[in-house]
């Protein structure tokens, strides 16, 4: 009775555990042992041990890339925590009108990250778009730019359209963490003699503590493995000013644009660093939540 | 002014003012900050869906008009629309995306609830083992993948197949719906299981006649979440999958720009049909959706 029992247990579980094996875990090892070779994706690869990642000391495009990809996550995880928590706790205060608001901050979410990149590389575009074209508009043309090409302005521009899109992602979180707060503390505290200020401060705020790790990690990793939207939005460009890891990966190893002869060997062990950098975020949460993993 | 009054109905909140009013400073700036308060408001509202609305604006456009700084269309048209349709195979687009989607969908289902029901209810050896290396790849990024799966693939003979497309994204999609579809069996009380037991139902039976109706909530929101991700998905597409007949919708949006770059009303009409679909069900389903997603936060 018992072993049938169990033989149903292994029947239930192993489509999901092959699908595993054959799509994740193989292709994970893979990953890893490609990593040390040399190999341009059709010759015979190479075993060549760990010269890869020593390449990657003088490689002048990949330290571009990692300061990047660490711009953008150190970013992006302040930016898209702070300004969702200040727009949950605002929402929280009871308003008209206010699930409209919360439709309307979570439709960019739902929308996918092709879409809102090519959208916003036509508000950006430097003589049609809509930003400039508003600039100009209120007689602020010395502040129209072409905002995608310079080097300088092309991180901000990507690191906003980031947080446009996320912005009602992570607010929906904090806004049910508030929720989930008991009354009674405010109650409590109120006895206490505490003013409003002092409530967000010594009550709000601790409480809300759990929810914010879990934010801030999902951002970093999120951060750590940025992609679609600069991919999209610049290829990386100009001159690299935006070339993130995962770009400066896929580039290798897929010879997008730029010419050269591809290099799997050597974006596979671009993976393993993006790789390390989100196990270290991963860490941070495990850290930070005492282990907890789950949002509620 | 008490924000009780200014608000309507109670019922939707649970707990009642109390954030608001135990957050805001003295009484006597309260009529000034909720007159800010709603400013602010109405401006993150607006910065939240103008993209949205000058995209369908845009797509309504003549193409003479493209570049005029007038947000709204002189003369709406929906010729845009009819070139995407007759020259662009965007229904070609559009069904493919139908398709991997729904049968990824159905597939992470069907199978994640059965693991995830095994996991939370059956006892067998070296279960805690399995579940774990289940998901220790939960936060793998996918760029680490996209090289070897698509030797893989290769290998299979499943590049330019939207079958590889799909036996990749369900494998992604496995670990995480397994798990949260255990988290949901396990509130399901264990004296249900044990009293299809007694009266002699097979282990599928319980599974499919007790447990799965229990555990619809779940269902639900993993459904929601798969989708999403699924129909939202760009870089495996866009690297697995080479002609158009076999091209999704993302990957041929991207591809749009190259040839389309400056004809914008086709640009946005393709970006509005891509998204009628999603937003369409946001709407109808906005708990179930936010909620789903919301669950899947911790997979980032």
């Amino acid at each position: 009775m018992r072993g049938q029992r169990a033989l149903y247990g292994y029947l239930f579980i192993l489509p999901t555990l092959a699908f595993f094996l054959a799509f994740v875990a193989y292709p994970f090892f893979r990953a890893i042992t490609i990593s040390m070779t040399e190999w341009a994706g059709y010759d015979q690869p190479r075993y060549v041990g760990l010269r890869n990642f020593i390449n990657m000391a003088h490689d002048r495009i990949f330290w571009i890339a990692l300061r990047n990809s660490l711009l953008f996550t150190v970013a992006t995880t302040v930016l898209q925590t702070v300004i969702p928590l200040l727009v949950a706790v605002l929402l929280a205060q009871r308003w008209h009108w206010d699930q409209v608001v919360r439709t309307a901050l979570f439709l960019p979410v739902i929308i996918s990250m092709v879409v809102a990149s090519l959208l916003w590389r036509m508000i950006y575009d430097p003589n049609f778009g809509v930003l400039n074209s508003a600039l100009k508009a209120i007689g602020l043309s010395s502040l129209a730019h072409p905002w995608l090409a310079d080097t300088h302005t092309v991180m901000p521009a990507i690191i906003i359209v980031s947080l446009w899109k996320s912005l009602g992602f992570y607010m929906v979180i904090f806004y049910a963490g508030l929720q989930a707060i008991p009354l009674d503390l405010y109650e409590v505290a109120s006895l206490d003699g505490a003013n409003g200020w002092q409530k967000l401060l010594h009550v709000t705020a601790p409480m809300l503590w759990p929810v914010t790790t879990v934010v801030m990690v999902i951002n970093i990793i999120g951060g750590i493995k940025v992609f679609d939207v600069i991919y999209v939005m610049t290829t990386g460009g100009p001159n690299h000013a935006s070339e993130v890891l995962g770009t400066y990966l896929y580039v290798t190893a897929f010879g997008a644009t730029g010419g050269g002869s591809p290099s799997s060997g050597y974006a596979a062990a671009v993976g393993v660093v993006i790789l390390v950098l989100s196990m270290i975020g991963t860490y941070a949460q495990l850290r930070l939540t005492g282990g907890r993993s789950d949002v509620y | 002014m008490s924000t009780r009054e200014q608000t309507g109905t109670n019922a939707r909140h649970p707990f009642p003012s109390v954030v608001a009013r135990q957050i805001l400073p003295a009484r006597a700036s309260r009529v000034v900050s909720r007159t800010g308060g709603y400013l602010i408001l109405l401006l993150l509202t607006l910065a939240s869906i103008f993209p949205l609305i000058w995209m369908i604006l845009t797509s309504l456009k003549d193409r003479s008009e493209t570049y005029s700084p007038n947000v709204i269309p002189s003369k709406p048209s929906l010729a845009a629309y009819q070139f995407l349709w007759s020259q662009m195979h965007v229904g070609q687009y559009l069904w493919n995306s139908v398709r991997v989607t729904s049968v990824t969908v159905g597939a992470v289902v069907i199978l994640a609830s059965l693991a995830g029901y095994a996991f939370a209810r059956i006892d067998f050896p070296g279960k805690q083992t399995i579940f774990l290396l289940l998901l220790s790849t939960l936060m793998l990024p996918g760029a680490v993948l996209i090289i070897p799966l698509f030797l893989q693939l290769s290998d299979m003979h499943l590049i330019d197949s939207q079958l590889g497309l799909i036996l990749a994204y369900i494998g992604g999609g496995l670990p995480f719906a397994m798990f949260l579809m255990r988290s949901f069996f396990t509130t399901v009380p264990g004296e249900l299981v044990d009293a299809g037991r007694m009266d002699g139902a097979s282990e599928f039976g319980i599974f499919l006649r007790i447990m799965l109706p229990l555990a619809r909530p779940g269902i639900a929101t993993i459904t929601i979440f798969q989708f999403m991700d699924t129909w939202n998905e760009f870089i495996f597409a866009a690297t697995f999958l080479h002609s158009p007949t076999q091209r999704t919708l993302q990957p041929a949006l991207f591809a749009l720009v190259g040839r389309y770059s400056t004809n914008w009303p086709v640009l946005t009409a393709a970006l509005t049909v891509s998204i009628i679909p999603i937003v369409t069900v946001y709407l109808i389903l906005q708990k179930q959706f936010v909620t789903g997603l919301t669950a899947g936060a911790i997979k980032g």
